[in-house]
């Protein structure tokens, strides 16, 4: 699906309806900690990415590892393919980006959003043609079976098939154990039955750092980066 | 202004446009929690309310107090006052009840905003006639000087005006200095310049916890 056929793969800023060019100012800050940073790794997407850094275990889990989190909530790929696009990729060399996204996107179909993914991941790969990328999976959402939560299995497995045509890019589903047998997701794990909890972050950030060390170590280095 | 005129002040569910239902169930379980517990403080809103409960915070500041956290993310008055008017306050009594929301009401006027305001409080003191209110100040917010910023320092004026003869209500604000002398909000206090980092929740709460504290010990036995 190209660009021109798929509206989640337009790049498009959020346009500023209540007031405050709250967007922009969070845009123009990423675009200057671009010029002043040298992360090892950056972290790209939605609220889910943003939460993450106002949870204790950024600073005891990725901050060591010189880590930027250029997440902004409420974001569709459509919005993070147009700042990855204007300025949030110029002058850094991250060895590893992880890209979560999609959630947001409730305009469009699960083939839509999958491939607005798909996007991403190739300007990424196109950008920093050394780096690793890893797309995480959309989590389930809702405290009950509902029709989100079959789209973002939809996107998963669209993922899942179509990412290895990229190349070696790693699709991570970290949302395994939020679905209870009985269907429901509990407020103890997404405290709006869409966010993590403090608890639910450090879950799926133990994995997610362990899998982030062994990227890091296996790739070659430009310069020494200390890890804690 | 009546009720009828005043979007602000006039009951109303959020809608399930996404498709996952989660505002309903998040107004649910506040009434199945209501049937369960027994708050001495409740505090009620949008966002800033919801968040602070995923902080170390509340555990060290507001858990000990017994309070409950009944705060949806995107809330404006007529949403609050929707979930209060239906479940949420019928299995408990309170003796404070904290009060934020107003940031979200987009489109309305400082007016309007005040309204839905007291309109919370009077459905408050008529489901718990021996509850204190404790209305909580708009943050400012956006990185620098905006529209928003006035609107919520005018909602602020208006309501604490009309508070000031009411015994049964007060007014604190919870703007401990987030401008700084060049009119910008920092990134450290407000990641997103609306919502309050875990370090500026810890400077806001300490006099909000005073306050409370002092308004318990003042509450009839």
């Amino acid at each position: 699906m190209s660009a021109e056929e798929n509206p989640a793969a337009e790049p498009a800023p959020v346009i500023d309806v209540q007031g405050d060019g709250r967007w922009m100012s969070q845009h123009n800050r990423f675009v200057q900690e671009c010029k002043d940073a040298e992360p090892d790794v950056l972290f790209v997407g939605d609220s889910m990415v943003q939460l993450m850094q106002q949870n204790e275990v950024w600073r005891e889990l990725f901050s060591p590892l010189h880590a930027l989190n250029f997440g902004i909530g409420g974001d569709t790929t459509c919005n993070v393919l147009w700042r990855l696009q204007n300025g949030e990729l110029e002058n850094i060399r991250p060895r590893v980006v992880v890209l979560w996204v999609g959630t947001n996107n409730h305009e469009h179909t699960a083939d839509q959003v999958a491939g607005g993914i798909l996007a991403i991941a190739q300007l990424l790969l196109s950008r920093l043609p050394k780096s690793k990328i890893i797309v995480l999976g959309l989590l389930p959402r809702g405290e009950f079976p509902n029709p989100l939560r079959e789209k973002n299995a939809a996107v998963n497995n669209l993922l899942r098939a179509s990412l290895p045509q990229l190349g070696p890019v790693p699709f991570i589903d970290l949302g395994g154990s939020f679905v209870h047998s009985d269907g429901t997701i509990s407020s103890r794990d997404m405290f709006d039955f869409l966010h993590l909890t403090a608890g639910a972050y450090r879950t799926i950030s133990t994995a997610l750092h362990e899998l982030l060390l062994q990227l890091l170590e296996e790739m070659p280095q430009e310069r020494r980066a200390s890890l804690v | 202004m009546s009720e009828d005129s005043n979007p602000a002040a006039t009951p109303t569910p959020c809608q399930d446009i996404q498709g996952d239902g989660r505002w309903m169930s998040l107004h649910n379980r506040f009434v199945s929690d209501s049937k369960g517990k027994e708050p001495d403080v409740l505090f009620v809103g949008d966002s800033l309310v919801q968040l602070l409960h995923e902080f170390e915070v509340w555990r060290k500041l507001f858990s000990p107090l017994h309070a409950l956290n009944f705060g949806v993310g995107g809330d404006a008055t007529q949403h609050v006052l929707w979930r209060l008017m239906n479940g949420e306050l019928d299995h408990i009594s309170p003796k404070v009840v904290v009060l934020w929301v107003g940031t979200n009401n987009h489109g309305h006027t400082p007016g309007q905003i005040c309204g839905g305001i007291m309109a919370i409080i009077n459905v408050v003191h008529q489901k718990l006639p021996r509850a204190h209110t404790l209305v909580l100040g708009l943050l400012p917010r956006g990185k620098s000087p905006n529209p928003l910023r006035e609107r919520n320092a005018s909602v602020n004026a208006v309501v604490q005006a009309e508070v000031v003869s009411l015994s049964h209500v007060s007014f604190l604000d919870m703007d401990p200095g987030f401008i700084h002398s060049d009119g910008s909000i920092a990134h450290q206090d407000m990641y997103d310049y609306l919502h309050l980092t875990p370090q500026a929740y810890q400077r806001v709460c300490q006099p909000l916890h005073e306050r409370i504290k002092s308004l318990l010990d003042k509450h009839a036995p």
